[in-house]
């Protein structure tokens, strides 16, 4: 087992702990140190990521970095606490945070029109119906439910361990190719003579040029190409969509309606 | 280089939101917060896939969390008009009262012991007392009393 792989199953079982300790359970002396642990397995993902923690100020890319580093902390962190929080309204303003960071990474990452539609699709309409079914049903306050929870060890445990996994997977995929990539992109040469790579490697084997880059998915008229994307290639799935939109909407009319008691009484078949 | 150390920070993120996702919705027992943290591990699939459009300067990735953006729009939809129809049925938001939903052979879950709840003493904000109290000219007092 190499150190790196160590350090992970070490920020696993701290992110597990900590997860569960911060779970709303009985007491509530498990908060700070379900935090403090929670912080310190963070710290050793961060540390796993070698190349964007060593950050020069020199390094024209250094603002986009530091971006990053603020917005995945936000991210993260409010997702923790919106799964963690005892009241669902608390729940529903931390995932509000959540979804304000992945929309800046969103913008960062050249996909600006999913930046502003995740604001207004998720937090403007999505989240606010989720504030609006909480004030219906649970208008009265703090309810029993909320501060237990489901086996919060075993749960935690899954859950810590699906992240380590995919961390190490990750990892390896993408860690020791990196400087043959960086070679291969600066100079855009494929070499001939290279050694069949495995499956896991193909993904990452051709990346685009920075210039390639600039021209297509980060260039200004970002919505030009995606509407020009969207409305040729991707025309069936977007009328499909209209139609699932459409489907939803009668379907979420009829199970509200459902239960309703319909009035036998003359009045209500009469119109048409 | 930084292209493929962004795109390693960024599938790390889509993991831990997909991990810290899960494990809300494996522990929590409200209806609603089942569902956000569903939601958050669509948001980790969608970081991802955003990270590796731009890497492969693909539109495919984008296109993708269109389409979730869409399905997740509709998912909601459904969903909050069941938890309404099940939050009428059971006057509860906890997915414990479905348990008879379960296989035959499963024991029912009973809860042990319930935490008390927390009642926070209510403290109301007092109100610092501003400025100080004008001087009153007794005259003053005397002719308003007559107008």
């Amino acid at each position: 087992m190499t150190p790196t792989e160590t350090m992970t199953l070490v920020a696993t079982v701290l992110a597990a702990l900590s997860l569960w300790l911060l779970l709303p359970r009985g007491g509530r002396w498990g908060r700070p140190v379900g935090v403090v642990l929670g912080l310190i397995s963070l710290g050793i993902f961060v540390s796993r990521l070698s190349g964007l923690t060593a950050m020069g100020f020199s390094d024209e890319a250094s603002g986009a970095k530091l971006m990053f580093w603020v917005l995945a902390a936000i991210t993260v962190i409010s997702a923790a606490g919106s799964v963690t929080m005892g009241s669902p309204v608390y729940c529903a303003i931390w995932f509000a945070m959540t979804l304000l960071g992945t929309a800046g990474l969103f913008l960062f990452q050249g996909a600006q029109f999913l930046g502003v539609a995740t604001i207004v699709v998720y937090a403007g309409a999505i989240l606010v119906t989720f504030l609006f079914v909480l004030m219906l049903a649970q208008s009265e306050g703090h309810a029993y439910y909320d501060r237990v929870s489901w086996e919060g060890l075993i749960s935690a445990a899954v859950g810590a361990a699906m992240i380590g996994v995919l961390t190490m997977v990750i990892s390896n995929a993408l860690a020791p190719v990196t400087p043959a990539i960086a070679k291969a992109s600066a100079t855009k040469v494929a070499s001939a003579n290279a050694a069949p790579e495995p499956a896991a490697k193909i993904l990452i084997a051709d990346p685009a040029t920075a210039e390639e880059r600039a021209a297509d998915i980060l260039s200004a008229q970002h919505m030009d190409h995606l509407g020009a994307q969207l409305f040729s290639k991707y025309l069936i799935a977007v009328e499909v969509a209209g139609t699932l939109l459409l489907v939803a909407l009668v379907g979420a009319v009829a199970i509200a309606i459902q239960g309703k008691q319909m009035p036998k009484t003359a009045g209500g078949a009469r119109h048409g | 280089m930084g292209e493929i150390d962004l795109l390693h920070g960024y599938l790390i993120l889509g993991a831990l939101l997909f991990g810290i996702g899960l494990v809300g919705f494996l522990a929590r027992r409200n209806m609603i917060v089942m569902f956000l943290a569903a939601e958050m591990m669509l948001q980790g699939i969608s970081v991802s896939l955003v990270a590796w459009g731009r890497f492969h300067n693909d539109w495919g990735g984008q296109m993708m969390v269109i389409f979730i953006l869409t399905v997740a729009a509709c998912e909601a939809a459904i969903a909050l008009a069941l938890i309404l129809m099940l939050f009428h049925s059971s006057g509860r938001l906890d997915v414990a009262a479905w348990q008879h939903l379960r296989e035959s052979n499963q024991q029912p879950f009973v809860d042990q012991e319930l935490p008390e709840a927390q009642v926070d003493e209510q403290t109301w904000p007092e109100l610092a007392p501003a400025g100080i109290e004008p001087e009153h000219s007794l005259d003053e007092l005397v002719h308003r009393g007559h107008v």
